[in-house]
């Protein structure tokens, strides 16, 4: 791209995708779709060749760009400390190579894309993963995998980078003042937050996947103050993997009359106070439980050990398989890369795998596991399930959840407001709050954004100061509702930390609405 | 290999050059992060990650945008301070902008970036593994664990002549030990450590072996409230928990427990904590060796945040500073962060509880309500019952809910304090000098058989 055409692109906003830096101009240079003739074939063979005169008996060498952009109004001041990566306009890439020697891995990484850097980090892995055969015990064992050359990308109606930084401006201002009017807000903070990443991954066994993925993260959060406390609400959209679509179709500025006057109510709303209580779970709030203690106990890495110093390991075992009860016969949980708009959801993992879509879980029973190429081994498969993901080039890649959702109920399932009629004493739940959970994914405590009382078949007030205490398969045994597709949503989070040093992961959740039968609530505050 | 002061130089005034607006601001960030992780007793991940980011923030009187990017050739910069030139023009005026830090500014000056942690590298973390993983075969048990590097600078410059750097080099060494058969686990470490012969992992490895041992098959005791013994990592974590409460807007605003009765009013000068809870930031302590560089570029000053359990500052940004006519806090909280220890041993300790528990590590530490510091979090890696004076067995884990405002007026032992990370991971700066301590009327609210 010529300099001219470059700034051409700023008049949207700014955020020029592929002319920022020269990394970018090697992307823009290589004709899209066509991986074997992409400018990073060349460049990814400078490594593999090299890694193979090393005696390395495997390599794959990641080239990754990730543009943030975000934008925030707080308080009808915008600010743009908010977003994918540190806030603002943020442009980051370069390459991670990785290598086995020895029977062990060695990782390296560096910002500059040249070809004399490609063979000294290549060279720098080699050395660390001899220097580490030192205290090895075992030796790294992967699934095979086919060769694909191939080019995947997120589908999208609209960019954000085609939507002027005005019109962004404008509609979150519209936020900011709808709320303060309400009477007793004192703060409000509305934003959006993009994240384009472009990979190509070439590996020493023939693959070359190059892959374009868009990811929308809006929302706002109002803060009430009255009688002396001050609440939060936040309202919960979605963050998937799509453009700017996703900002237009989540009914936010629809929403801020409401969500205040909630913010506002939860400040005098009464104390649950201590006891048992069916729970309402909104598809909103279900997404934090579900990827606490069902996704994480379900990864193999950790439940071999790999995380036992820092995310812990797990109570599931691996020869809990085709055994453990994980809840009632409603409960149905998948494993899924592919549903278009899941945050997780890519044409193939890091290792290079395909994506897949797998049950982990059906009518209760624990059926499989998540994997990659390095863990299948240890539960006698033969191949991944292609969950390896890094954050970015400067980061190894190792086991991250994919998309993990809990299936709705069949055909004739209740409806939300079948399940609230049909509960004599619960509390609605809404959104995500306060969460904590145990090493091993056994014992957990949640909170929530905004809850109700339910009565008696009726939703009659907020409440506050409520939590509730998950003890993992005990509770997903009381699941004894569960909605049908008709309300079955996907939300996500864009925190999902594990590893050293952490890296941070973005999946996303599906649930229909669910109710757990008699959970202790409260104890949190007793 | 860190960049070197005359390099940040270099680039921050090529880039302070090619700006065109009415003021500039460049962050610079970089340096070399290598890491070594075991499990099942042999290396999992050795890496070593090299990175350099450059921020570049502009103005147009009241409007302002940045931009970071990871290239810093020539055509590089020049497109990125294009696009953020760009940007801040169609801004809207921020009103909380303050105008840039001016020189002179006085940062106290030490080595933060000794040779043994600088050339720390891979085959000698491999052999620190090798060391560790030896003993643990001989006390069978398996090692899992974590050892990071840094070799880092951060630096900035701005238009107005200010020019900071600051280049630190560390290490950590943080392990767990199971036994085979999963039912004990052990926790030691040591964060932030600045000369790698202080890192002493054989120590350490039998530390955290011994407690795996110790720990095998917990029994199940009543949740209620104990009085807790905190080794210094549970109690670093802690006390990160009251860290935000120290900011004075979100304490005027009526959003913290800090606020006082009325909107506007915060419990600056009250007595809010114990006698014996006293926490200061002590810009270049020789142990901690860290960043002298305060808020926007302000020069870090020594400051005491609560006194013998009064509050004696609140930290104030520079907006919100100049809004309530006060003079802006150059430190933020969490800076060389030190809290007063006491005398007595660990053995000590133990030895005066009558009933209570011995806590090795706090895990997955949340807020519940901002207001009360309420927090709840779990038990790991070793619990053990105290009761008149010893330890007679190891314990399931607990969960607890708690309220460091509690706590800290809850104080009846303090042990010397000593370099402990505050955070979560260990990856960023975050090392305090903290005490063991112990704590009355803990909350123990249910039990967990995770080990």
């Amino acid at each position: 791209m010529k300099r001219r055409d470059f700034v051409k692109t700023l008049s949207a906003t700014g955020v020029a995708l592929y002319a920022s830096d020269l990394v970018g101009d090697l992307i823009a240079q290589s004709p899209k779709a066509r991986v074997m003739d992409s400018r990073f074939k060349g460049l990814s063979d400078v490594a593999l060749s090299e890694a193979k005169r090393l005696g390395c008996t495997y390599a794959d060498i990641r080239f990754t760009r990730n543009v943030n952009d975000s934008v925030a109004v707080r308080d009808r001041i915008v600010t743009d400390s908010f977003g994918f990566g540190a806030g603002g306009m943020e442009t980051s890439a370069g390459f991670g190579v990785r290598v086995i020697h020895s029977g062990v891995w060695g990782f390296a990484s560096s910002p500059f894309v040249t070809e004399g850097e490609i063979k000294k980090i290549t060279a720098q892995a080699t050395e660390v993963a001899k220097a580490s055969a030192v205290s090895k015990r075992f030796e790294v064992k992967l699934a095979p995998v086919e060769a694909y050359q191939d080019y995947w990308a997120v589908p999208v109606k609209q960019k954000p980078e085609d939507v002027s930084l005005d019109d962004k401006i404008a509609f979150l201002m519209k936020i900011n003042e709808v709320a303060l009017k309400v009477p007793g807000v004192i703060r409000v903070q509305s934003n959006m937050a993009f994240d384009f990443e472009w990979k190509y991954l070439a590996t020493s066994e023939g693959s070359y996947i190059e892959q374009e993925i868009y990811r929308t993260l809006p929302g706002f959060t109002v803060t009430a103050l009255k009688n002396g406390k001050a609440k939060s609400r936040t309202f919960s959209v979605a963050p998937k993997s799509a453009g700017y679509e996703v900002v237009l179709e989540a009914k936010m500025l629809e929403n801020v009359e409401r969500i205040a006057n909630e913010a506002v109510e939860h400040c005098t709303a009464p104390p649950v106070g201590v006891g048992l209580k069916d729970l309402i779970m909104t598809p909103a709030h279900a997404m934090l439980t579900i990827h606490e203690i069902v996704a994480h106990p379900t990864e193999l890495d950790r439940i071999v050990g790999y995380e036992a110093n820092y995310a812990g390991t797990s109570f599931v075992k691996s020869s809990d398989v085709g055994k453990l009860m994980m809840g009632s016969k409603l409960f149905n949980v998948t494993c899924d890369r592919t549903l278009p708009g899941g945050m997780c959801t890519v044409g193939y993992d890091d290792d290079g795998v395909k994506s897949q879509r797998w049950p982990i879980i059906q009518e209760g029973r624990l059926v499989d596991l998540q994997t990659n190429r390095e863990t299948a081994h240890y539960i006698g498969q033969t191949a991944s399930k292609g969950c390896t993901f890094a954050t970015s080039w400067r980061n190894y890649p190792f086991l991250r959840m994919p998309n993990v959702h809990v299936e709705p109920g069949p055909p004739g399932s209740p409806t939300p407001e079948q399940i609230i009629a049909d509960t004599k004493d619960g509390i609605l739940i809404d959104g995500r709050g306060s969460y904590s959970i145990d090493q091993q994914r056994f014992n957990g405590q949640f909170g929530g954004d905004a809850f109700w009382e339910i009565k008696d078949g009726k939703k009659t007030r907020m409440l506050s100061d409520v939590t509730y205490n998950a003890i993992t398969t005990d509770f997903w045994q009381n699941l004894d509702a569960t909605s049908g597709k008709e309300s079955w949503e996907m939300f996500g989070t864009t925190g999902d930390a594990k590893g050293q040093p952490v890296q941070i992961n973005h999946p996303s959740h599906g649930s229909p609405w669910v109710r757990i039968r008699r959970i202790m609530v409260g104890a949190a505050y007793s | 290999m860190a960049y070197s002061k005359d390099e940040i130089k270099q680039i921050a005034d090529k880039v302070l050059n090619m700006c065109k607006a009415d003021a500039v601001e460049v962050r610079f960030s970089g340096g070399e992060r290598s890491a070594t992780r075991f499990a099942n007793s042999s290396i999992t991940a050795n890496l070593i990650e090299h990175d350099q980011e450059v921020s570049i923030t502009v103005r147009y009187g009241q409007k302002t945008a940045s931009a970071t990017t990871h290239q810093f050739d020539d055509e590089t910069l020049k497109r990125t301070i294009e696009a953020v030139q760009t940007l801040a023009r169609r801004k809207p005026d921020n009103p909380e902008l303050m105008p840039l830090v001016k020189p002179p500014q006085t940062y106290l000056e030490f080595d933060a970036a000794l040779p043994s942690a600088v050339n720390f590298g891979p085959a000698e973390r491999a052999k620190m593994v090798k060391v560790c993983t030896d003993i643990c075969e001989k006390r069978g048990v398996l090692a899992a664990g974590y050892i990071p590097k840094f070799d880092w600078v951060d630096a900035g410059a701005n238009s107005e002549g200010l020019f900071t750097y600051f280049h630190y080099a560390d290490a950590s060494f943080i392990l767990t030990c199971r036994t085979p058969d999963q039912t004990g686990s052990g926790w030691a470490g040591t964060s932030g450590v600045k000369d790698i012969k202080n890192i002493n992992a054989e120590m350490l490895t039998n530390v955290a072996a011994d407690k795996a041992l110790k720990s095998r098959k917990p029994k199940a005791i009543e949740p209620g409230n104990y009085t807790v013994i905190l080794e210094p990592r549970p109690a670093a974590r802690y006390l990160s928990l009251m860290l935000g409460a120290l900011n004075a807007r979100g304490a005027e605003d009526g959003r913290s427990f800090m606020s006082g009765k009325q909107r506007g009013e915060t419990r600056l000068g009250e007595k809010v904590f114990g006698d014996n809870f006293t926490l200061r930031s002590e810009i270049g302590n020789p142990i901690l060796r860290q960043s002298p560089i305060g808020q926007d570029g302000l020069a870090a000053k020594p400051i005491t945040w609560v006194e013998k359990g009064v509050v004696k500052n609140l930290f104030y940004d520079r907006y919100w500073a100049q809004k309530q006519k006060k003079e802006p806090t150059a430190t933020t909280p969490g800076m060389s962060l030190v809290m007063e220890g006491g005398t007595m041993s660990m053995e000590e300790m133990i030895k005066t509880t009558k009933r209570g528990l011995l806590v090795s590590f706090f895990w997955y530490i949340r807020p519940v309500d901002n207001m009360t510091l309420l927090n709840t979090g779990m038990t790991r890696d070793g619990l053990f019952l105290i009761e008149n004076g010893e330890i007679v067995a190891p314990v399931q884990n607990f969960r607890w809910n708690e309220s460091p405002a509690v706590s800290f007026n809850n104080i009846t032992g303090l042990g010397p304090s000593i370099p402990m990370h505050t955070g979560e991971a260990y990856d960023n700066p975050g090392t305090a000098l903290v005490p063991a301590m112990r704590l009355e009327d803990f909350t123990m609210t249910s039990i967990s058989p995770a080990v």
